[in-house]
């Protein structure tokens, strides 16, 4: 224990663990205020836009879409990487930050991993979508069926793409669901509603608190930490090897695992920042997110912009030195430059530079600037999944087979759905489940009032 | 099956006040059958004896799902019905590792929830008896069996403590 106090209380205000309680669940007694429910409203005709894209797309089919046999994977693939790699924030924070003890997580991870469930049932809906005639999906499931049995092929990285998204899907729910539990157990106790401790009790399943409960619940929460830090790894890398296995100039480099891995937690984190600003604004948590939390989460995706521009660098160099005249061209003359040099510089700028001004103690410490560098990054680092995606299928190996791309309106609207359905989840996240894991910040709480002693 | 036995309790309103009870009760041999607090105190889980295989039965899960994936894998791509991708060997173990750690994961999260939900007992309208309330909030609860505590004794101690209440239930 530290006797001088170099950084600071995490939890502000010399909170009661009553107080902590009444604090963070008093977003569930409240009303719904009027930004909510037009949030709401405005997302709701989001996710019917969605829906009916959807509609549009299952009943005639992926023609409804802009994509041709050139460029096969347009925006439903770039959509579908950009909310997987977003999806990496919440289990990295809980995960990453958990194993090398970084107490400040506490305040965050609840959101972060609530987010992560949202965002990956959305990157769910494109392959499901994109693959066309969704209902023979289950044909993807290697079950004795009557056709041979014939099995599926293990060897192709769409199939390992499938185990994993279920995987992640599955694994970030129940940690997320896990740290709820005591909670929940917190809202079913103090609440003066009947019918908020009926519900509350059924998800909060009994739990009292007692020492076994406690005992069991830390072992769980061992195990399923020490899997899921594996999962996040290799679900993003699983991800990287959809391309990385094909023969595509730009995507055939043993760079892509980690560059993507990378990304992925870099987007993440952003859209962490991008949350926590608001719920910090709207829900007047300062106390409990405090400008160290932010700026902890500023200095790592400071760093992290450093590892992409590095890797960006890395693809450049490594088209030039291999001197492959492919490679050359899907780097030279159609990212730096050429029809696709606007979106691959969006990416450069917002990715690898703009985080850089966070060097600056002023930047990090203005909310609205952090706020604005973290939707910077969102935005670049969907146009380098474009660039990715759009620029190395358009361009490839023979000139004659060469193909624009545009997005149709469906394609536009699912996009616009997986956005409402996101801002869905995430404003019904706000209202009906504490944001902040009560029980940790109670821990948390108590480590910086035994210091003070 | 709700517990019909009389108890005793003994509530603290943080966590160095319950430590210190729990140390002194245990120094003079005072039978305590548990605790609830809103957060979990190492302390009390270490030295009142509370052991959980869960992390150990976790491990041979996870043995016996890399394993059997394995073999699944093996049948069907070499045995039952093999089938020619581009000339690979149909036996192309690499490509089934990345299966094998993933379905892993899958198989050891889920076996793992369903070990502790049934030891640690919940599961949705579980019938549980509740204590006390303010266990979840911010109370901390030493539990005692009255047939198993000299009452009077404990309940003295208790007060010598700083119980803020003394519950007889």
């Amino acid at each position: 224990m530290y006797k001088t106090e170099i950084r600071g209380p995490l939890i502000l205000g010399n909170k009661s663990l009553g107080q902590i309680s009444e604090e963070i669940t008093s977003p569930i007694y409240q009303r719904p205020k009027m930004w909510w429910l037009v949030g709401m409203g405005i997302s709701s005709i989001l996710m019917l836009l969605g829906f009916w894209a959807i509609y549009v797309t299952i009943s005639t089919g992926i023609g409804t879409w802009g994509v041709n046999n050139t460029v096969g994977w347009g925006w439903a693939i770039i959509n579908f990487v950009w909310w997987i790699g977003i999806g990496h924030a919440g289990t990295a924070f809980s995960i990453f930050l958990l194993i090398l003890r970084q107490e400040w997580r506490s305040s965050i991870n609840r959101a972060a991993e609530a987010m992560t469930v949202v965002a990956v049932g959305c990157a769910a809906i494109f392959p499901a979508l994109h693959m066309g005639r969704i209902w023979d999906a289950f044909f993807i499931l290697p079950y004795p069926n009557t056709r041979g049995p014939l099995w599926v092929n293990y060897n192709s990285p769409l199939f390992w793409d499938f185990i994993a998204i279920s995987a992640y899907l599955l694994i970030s729910a129940s940690f997320w669901f896990l740290g709820m539990i005591p909670d929940f157990a917190t809202i079913r106790d103090t609440s003066k509603s009947k019918i908020k401790r009926m519900v509350y009790g059924f998800f909060a399943m009994g739990w009292r608190g007692s020492s076994w409960e406690w005992k069991r619940y830390e072992g769980l929460a061992f195990v399923l930490g020490g899997i899921a830090a594996v999962l996040v790894v290799s679900v993003h890398s699983i991800v990287s090897t959809d391309f990385a296995v094909s023969v595509e100039p730009g995507w055939h480099t043993t760079l892509f695992p980690p560059y993507f891995v990378v990304g992925a937690i870099f987007s993440g984190f952003a859209m962490v920042m991008t949350l926590m600003v608001i719920i910090r604004k709207l829900y007047k948590l300062n106390d409990f997110i405090t400008d160290r939390h932010l700026d902890n989460v500023a200095k790592i995706l400071m760093f992290v912009s450093l590892i992409m521009g590095a890797s960006y660098l890395t693809e450049i160099f490594i088209a030039w030195y291999s001197a492959n005249e492919y490679e050359l061209f899907t780097f030279f003359r159609n990212r730096l430059t050429g029809e696709y040099t606007i979106q691959f510089w969006i990416m450069f700028i917002c990715n690898a530079l703009v985080p850089q001004l966070m060097w600056f103690k002023k930047i990090r410490k203005n909310i609205t600037a952090i706020f604005i560098i973290s939707i910077l990054i969102n935005i670049g680092m969907w146009f380098e999944r474009f660039n990715i995606v759009v620029t190395s299928l358009a361009k490839d190996y023979l000139p004659s087979a060469w193909v624009d791309y545009t997005p149709t309106f469906v394609e536009i609207s699912v996009f616009l759905g997986t956005i409402g359905i996101f801002a869905t989840g995430v404003l019904l996240f706000f209202r009906y489940i504490p944001m902040i894991a009560i029980h940790e910040v109670k821990m948390v709480n108590k480590l910086k009032v035994n210091k003070k002693r | 099956m709700k517990d019909q036995k009389q108890h005793l309790m003994g509530v603290f309103d943080g966590e160095d006040p319950l430590v210190e009870a729990f140390d002194k009760l245990r120094d003079e041999k005072v039978e305590m059958a548990d605790f609830f607090t809103p957060f979990p105190i190492h302390h009390i889980l270490e030295h009142h004896g509370r052991k959980s295989r869960l992390i150990t039965v976790s491990w041979f899960y996870g043995l016996f799902a890399a394993l059997g994936v394995l073999a699944f894998l093996y049948y069907t791509a070499v045995i039952s019905w093999p089938l020619n991708f581009g000339g690979k060997p149909s036996n192309a173990f690499p490509s089934f590792i990345v299966i094998t750690i993933v379905l892993t994961i899958f198989s050891v999260t889920i076996l793992s929830l369903f070990t502790f939900s049934a030891r640690a007992k919940l599961w949705p309208n579980v019938d549980k008896r509740i204590y006390h309330e303010g266990a979840t909030d911010d109370k901390f609860v030493i539990l005692f069996e009255l047939d198993q505590i000299d009452e009077q004794k404990v309940k003295s101690l208790l007060k010598d403590l700083g119980a803020v209440e003394i519950i007889e239930k």
